[in-house]
């Protein structure tokens, strides 16, 4: 059995708007992919389904070939699918540290592994001269990185992250893309990421999923998505500019 | 600070228990009330009340404060410990010529205060347990509502089911605490427990719930299964409380646990500061004291030439304006929602640990 996060033919409706429309994405363990797609092209709501906090009209979302559909999203997170939000969405009143130690609690590790486990992910990240500063008073870029660190301590299988690089600067981002490299070798775990920065997914990602329309326009490497007219037209346009390889 | 001799691997600025947090709670609940209580044996009783309130206080806290769901429904709850260890302790003769209604096993049953309350805060808690399964979906106004409409139940019942106990009618004869020092114990049992409670992993899961629900699930946290968990540990509480109550009155009565109750120690709760334990111990002493001395001054006191005298009810209008204040000018209580602590100890304390830090170093032959 091949252990992969699956999507498989999702449709999904909000009244009479069709939002995602027989849509597959897999995920391998070990692997980064990227989910790409203007705005509006059903990226978050595949994500909150898959996350268990939407529910699909048909089509099934499993892990290592089990469903988990009926799962909560908890029951997932302990299934071995950790999440990331858009807005970061930590604890304000708590501290950096407190919020990253309740991911592996929450996933159910004991305080002692739970700090450990904090601590490794806060040094990775570099975000260790912001441990105790309350989350309340963070940028949006290092609250992205705090929730990644949340989302690491649960020891996921196969981790989601919804626009990680959005609001990084020039330093950060490279910085993030070394961290989710270090991810991967180091825990072996698979990664979605929903990104609109198309040269961290190329960077970052072995295969991209490209969606338009709640529709699935492409499945490749990245720089054959790169090269697709048809991506190009329906969701990169001017963005091209500044992509690697020279496109532009 | 280490002078870099500690781990350089530390992590900071994590709930972890804290000493100060804990005693310092203990230690001013011990020497207020044997303050307090030496004065007189009116004081005595007093501060033997406090405590039966005290502990309804800190059932509050332990729900309230770290679901941030707003309950009124926990009086429920004192009002069955209060009836349960009143009814397992009461002389069976008076049970037999007043409560001539009672349940038969309940008139024969006759123990003492002791096991009563361990029984007391059993019932309590499965009353809140079985009650919680279905509250516990509930958020927001909806919990808030149906919470009082659970207080309001339980008042009808206990005031009109003969069976299980007065009815409408003072249950007397409850045997009272010999001492002050059995409330006095009781009180700082639920201390550590609220405190072990708030730390724990749960606890601290139930606080990320209280400040995004949909985060908190993200991280494994079943909203439901915590809440359900403390308000069944706040419920067992709060029926000691009511049980403390009885024991300290010597009687009960429904009326004891209904809206008077239920806004006093709420008030207390949110005066102190609801997200701490620190805050219920303070808004305790606080509202008690005030109320003290406004019961006072409503009976007439005379300061020189001029007698001050205030209206009657002036007290629960104080309260009541406090409560306002505090919930427009500083909504985390007058602790700011923080637990007890003392800098000044703090550095002492890590002063001390650098010189054990550097005593054991040099004794390795470890340099800086």
């Amino acid at each position: 059995m091949t252990q992969m996060l699956e999507a498989v033919s999702i449709v999904k409706s909000f009244g009479a708007i069709r939002v995602l429309e027989d849509v597959t994405v897999t995920v391998r363990k070990g692997e980064i992919v990227g989910l790409l797609g203007p705005n509006g092209a059903g990226k978050t709501t595949l994500l909150n389904i898959m996350a268990g906090y939407e529910t699909q009209n048909s089509g099934t979302v499993s892990i290592d070939g089990g469903c988990i559909d009926s799962l909560p999203p908890e029951a997932r997170t302990k299934a071995g699918l950790a999440r990331t939000f858009q807005s970061g969405r930590l604890f304000p009143e708590l501290s950096v540290t407190e919020n990253v130690v309740l991911g592996a609690i929450g996933a159910g590790a004991s305080i002692k592994v739970a700090n450990r486990r904090a601590l490794d992910a806060l040094e990775m990240l570099g975000l260790t001269a912001v441990m105790m500063q309350p989350a309340t008073g963070l940028s949006h870029g290092l609250s992205r990185l705090v929730g990644l660190a949340r989302a690491l301590t649960a020891n996921p299988e196969y981790l989601i992250m919804d626009e990680p690089a959005a609001g990084l600067n020039n330093h950060e981002t490279p910085a993030l893309l070394a961290a989710l490299e270090s991810i991967q070798r180091e825990s072996g775990c698979g990664m979605l990421l929903i990104e609109h920065n198309v040269g961290l997914v190329a960077d970052a990602c072995s295969r991209v999923f490209v969606l338009a329309s709640g529709e699935l326009l492409f499945e490749g490497p990245p720089e054959d998505a790169l090269a697709d007219e048809a991506v190009l037209s329906a969701y990169l346009g001017d963005a091209t500019m500044g992509l690697p390889g020279g496109i532009a | 600070m280490s002078n870099g001799l500690l781990p350089s691997r530390q992590l900071i600025g994590v709930t972890r228990f804290h000493w100060q947090q804990l005693l310092g709670p203990i230690v001013v609940v011990i020497a207020v009330s044997y303050l307090t209580s030496g004065v007189s044996a009116s004081f005595s009783y007093l501060t033997e009340g406090a405590l039966a309130l005290l502990v309804m206080v800190l059932s509050l806290q332990v729900f309230i404060g770290n679901s941030g769901v707003l309950s009124f429904g926990q009086a429920a709850f004192a009002m069955v410990g209060g009836f349960a260890s009143g009814l397992l302790t009461a002389p069976v003769k008076i049970k037999e010529n007043v409560l001539d209604g009672l349940w038969e096993p309940l008139k024969a049953v006759n123990m003492g205060i002791w096991p009563s309350l361990v029984i007391a805060v059993l019932v309590g808690a499965l009353f809140a347990f079985v009650t919680g399964l279905l509250l516990m979906r509930l958020s927001g106004l909806a919990a808030g509502i149906a919470t009082f409409a659970l207080l309001m139940v339980a008042d009808n019942v206990f005031f009109n089911w003969k069976l299980i106990g007065p009815g409408p009618q003072v249950m007397p004869q409850v045997p009272k605490f010999a001492f002050v020092d059995e409330s006095i114990v009781l009180t700082v049992i639920v201390i550590i427990v609220v405190y072990f409670f708030g730390i724990s992993r749960r606890g601290r899961l139930l606080r990320a719930t209280r400040e995004d629900a949909l985060a908190a699930r993200a991280l494994g946290a079943s909203v439901w299964h915590l809440r359900v968990l403390f308000f069944t540990v706040s419920g067992g509480i709060a029926a000691l409380s009511g049980a403390m109550y009885a024991h300290h009155a010597g009687a009960v009565t429904a009326r004891d646990f209904y809206l008077g109750f239920t806004f006093t120690t709420l008030a207390m709760l949110i005066i102190g500061g609801a997200s701490s334990l620190w805050g219920a111990v303070v808004g305790t002493i606080l509202v008690t004291a005030i109320g003290q001395v406004l019961l006072v001054l409503e009976g007439g006191v005379t300061f020189g030439s001029v007698e001050v005298t205030l209206p009657n009810g002036a007290r629960g209008l104080v309260i009541a304006a406090a409560l306002v204040v505090i919930l427009i000018w500083r909504p985390k209580g007058v602790t700011g929602g923080k637990e007890f602590n003392l800098p000044f100890l703090n550095r002492k304390s890590a002063a001390a640990h650098d010189s054990h830090v550097q005593r054991t170093d040099a004794n390795m032959n470890i340099k800086p």
